[in-house]
């Protein structure tokens, strides 16, 4: 039995269909649901976490059906949301408190004492939460998630807004409490996290899973270099064969090339024939933002990248 | 019944170390006491602050009630409702919570008004008639808080939530029975006063401080919390995001 299963889950508010057939299953690993803004992510937890009822499909989180169970689904769960939800007018140690019971946790006292001291936060737990910063709210929020000692962890956005060293702190914890045999369900806007601490991403764009795989898998899958240039003026893509664009944004190029360093040469003379202004050109490996800009600028074609649009309309201007 | 204990213990630390809002929601009910019970010249009674007193209590209560949907209105865009909800407690203890923390709280205020009335020359009665008025006001606390934080569950943002807390509180306030007797209101505000469910609050105190047995009028308020409250109940239990 995996922790969470899924099976053409599906959500429409009134005709926007916000989850689309998903069908998913996570198991004792850091999975993180990638995607744009209103892309489905949040809809998705919220009904994982019983806040809101499928249109359609079904699901179990540690074997509990979510909607005739949810009682028992979310005895097992934790939800921490996006919005960093915890009372400045109480201390630390309150707010942690406040959850132990209501979770009927025994011995709450102790439990909160443990949970504080992991979060790294018994220095400051009896004071108000006001004078907290940023990734103290964030630590005191996972605090309050762990009190139950839950077999699944959602967390909406963990590390939004906070700066780079709380983010690292943020993420330590979670990699710790995946190590312990718990299952994480992550959403998130950062590519660079979801590739280094998760173990498998999925790709979603309105409300349909694009793609799911392991970060490397994924970066493997498409194979190619990647060659990003970056453009001074007008852009046109030269069509150079063997070569790709697959995105364009901020006067920066992304090709995918079959063969990057042979590649390299044919499309800077392409350029310079073609009268583009190239301030550099750059030879890299996939990353996770590729792999995520060649998904869901696929998918998306009136939001994202259309070449033949993008030249029809160029062409246009002349 | 001990997580609802947790749930008011919350919103108790929250309300009295907020310092201001301690104080703030007394100003309004002591100024109509003090302002509108001794200045205004009124000829169907000598004493007009007796007559006006059971009002002002109801209407302290009415603004408490009213602020259960704004604890929970905040409650919802902050996120913790979501929390709350994700939790496997019974969702209507979140409601039970907020029912008994405002009605406790609109007791201690309408108390503190009560103290006020008296130092400003009202009547002193019984400790029957006190425990009446209690009890009275306790039912009215319950049946606006369980409406209010149920309603809230409707809305979408807190000006909403504003503006239908002002576009109910005053038009209750001026239909009800509170400024003035039956007898001197024109006809059509008899009808609609005597429907008002203020009012019922009203004449149930009033008629307490006759030294009469209002059975009838707390049979109603009564009833009306149980309907009410039931209703709620049903809401929470099925309440999504």
């Amino acid at each position: 039995m995996n922790a969470i299963e899924t099976h053409d889950l599906t959500r429409y508010y009134g005709t926007l269909c916000a989850v689309n057939r998903l069908t998913l299953s996570v198991d004792r690993e850091i999975f993180a649901l990638l995607g744009p803004n209103g892309s489905g992510k949040t809809t998705m937890v919220l009904m994982l976490t019983t806040l809101l009822l499928p249109t359609s499909g079904s699901a179990t989180v540690s074997g509990h059906d979510i909607v005739r169970s949810g009682q028992q689904v979310r005895r097992t769960l934790s939800y921490v949301p996006q919005d960093m939800a915890v009372d400045i007018k109480l201390t630390g140690r309150e707010n942690a408190l406040l959850f132990a019971r209501l979770y009927g946790v025994l011995n709450p006292k102790d439990r909160v004492d443990e949970v504080l001291a992991v979060m790294q936060l018994t220095g400051r737990a009896d004071d108000l939460v006001r004078t907290y910063s940023g990734g103290m709210r964030r630590r005191l929020e996972l605090a309050q998630a762990l009190v139950h000692e839950p077999e699944v962890l959602f967390l909406d956005e963990p590390t939004l807004g906070l700066d780079v060293a709380a983010r690292a702190t943020i993420w330590e914890h979670i990699t710790a409490l995946k190590k312990d045999g718990m299952t994480i369900f992550i959403t998130t806007h950062y590519m660079d996290e979801a590739d280094r601490f998760c173990n498998r991403v999925g790709i979603i764009t309105k409300g349909t899973l694009l793609a799911l795989d392991a970060p490397s898998a994924l970066k493997a899958h498409m194979g190619n270099d990647v060659i990003t240039a970056r453009i001074d003026g007008e852009f046109r893509d030269p069509a150079v064969d063997g070569v790709t664009l697959f995105s364009y944004a901020n006067n920066e190029a992304s090709y995918l090339a079959e063969n990057g360093r042979e590649a390299l040469p044919l499309l800077a003379d392409a350029f310079i024939k073609s009268g583009i202004r190239v301030r550099s050109l750059a030879l890299r490996e996939p990353t996770l933002d590729d792999v995520f800009l060649h998904t869901v600028g696929k998918s998306e074609e009136p939001v994202g990248f259309d070449q033949t649009k993008f030249r029809t309309m160029l062409r246009r201007r002349k | 019944m001990k997580r609802v204990v947790w749930y008011i213990e919350r919103d108790f630390l929250r309300w009295v170390r907020g310092k201001v809002n301690v104080f703030s929601s007394l100003v309004m009910p002591a100024a109509w006491l003090i302002f509108v019970g001794l200045a205004l010249p009124i000829r169907f009674t000598d004493n007009y602050l007796d007559f006006i007193t059971p009002g002002i209590l109801v209407m302290t209560m009415l603004s408490a009630g009213l602020s259960g949907g704004t604890l929970l209105m905040f409650d919802k865009i902050l996120g913790f409702f979501n929390k709350f909800l994700a939790l496997p407690s019974p969702r209507e203890d979140i409601l039970f919570g907020k029912i008994l923390f405002t009605s406790l709280r609109g007791l201690i205020q309408a108390t503190i008004i009560l103290v006020i009335a008296v130092l400003i020359g009202a009547k002193i009665y019984t400790p029957l008639q006190y425990g009446l008025t209690y009890l009275i006001l306790l039912l009215f606390g319950i049946l606006l808080s369980a409406f209010s934080t149920t309603l809230v569950l409707y809305l979408e943002d807190h000006d909403s939530y504003a503006a239908v807390n002002t576009m109910i509180s005053m038009p209750l306030f001026f239909t009800s029975s509170a400024l003035m007797p039956y007898s001197v209101m024109p006809d059509w505000l008899r009808i609609v006063a005597s429907l008002n469910p203020l009012s019922f609050a009203i004449d149930a105190i009033r008629a307490a401080d006759t030294g009469a047995m209002p059975v009838m009028q707390i049979g109603e308020l009564g009833a009306l919390c149980v309907i009410v409250t039931g209703i709620s109940v049903y809401v929470f239990r099925r309440v999504t995001v």
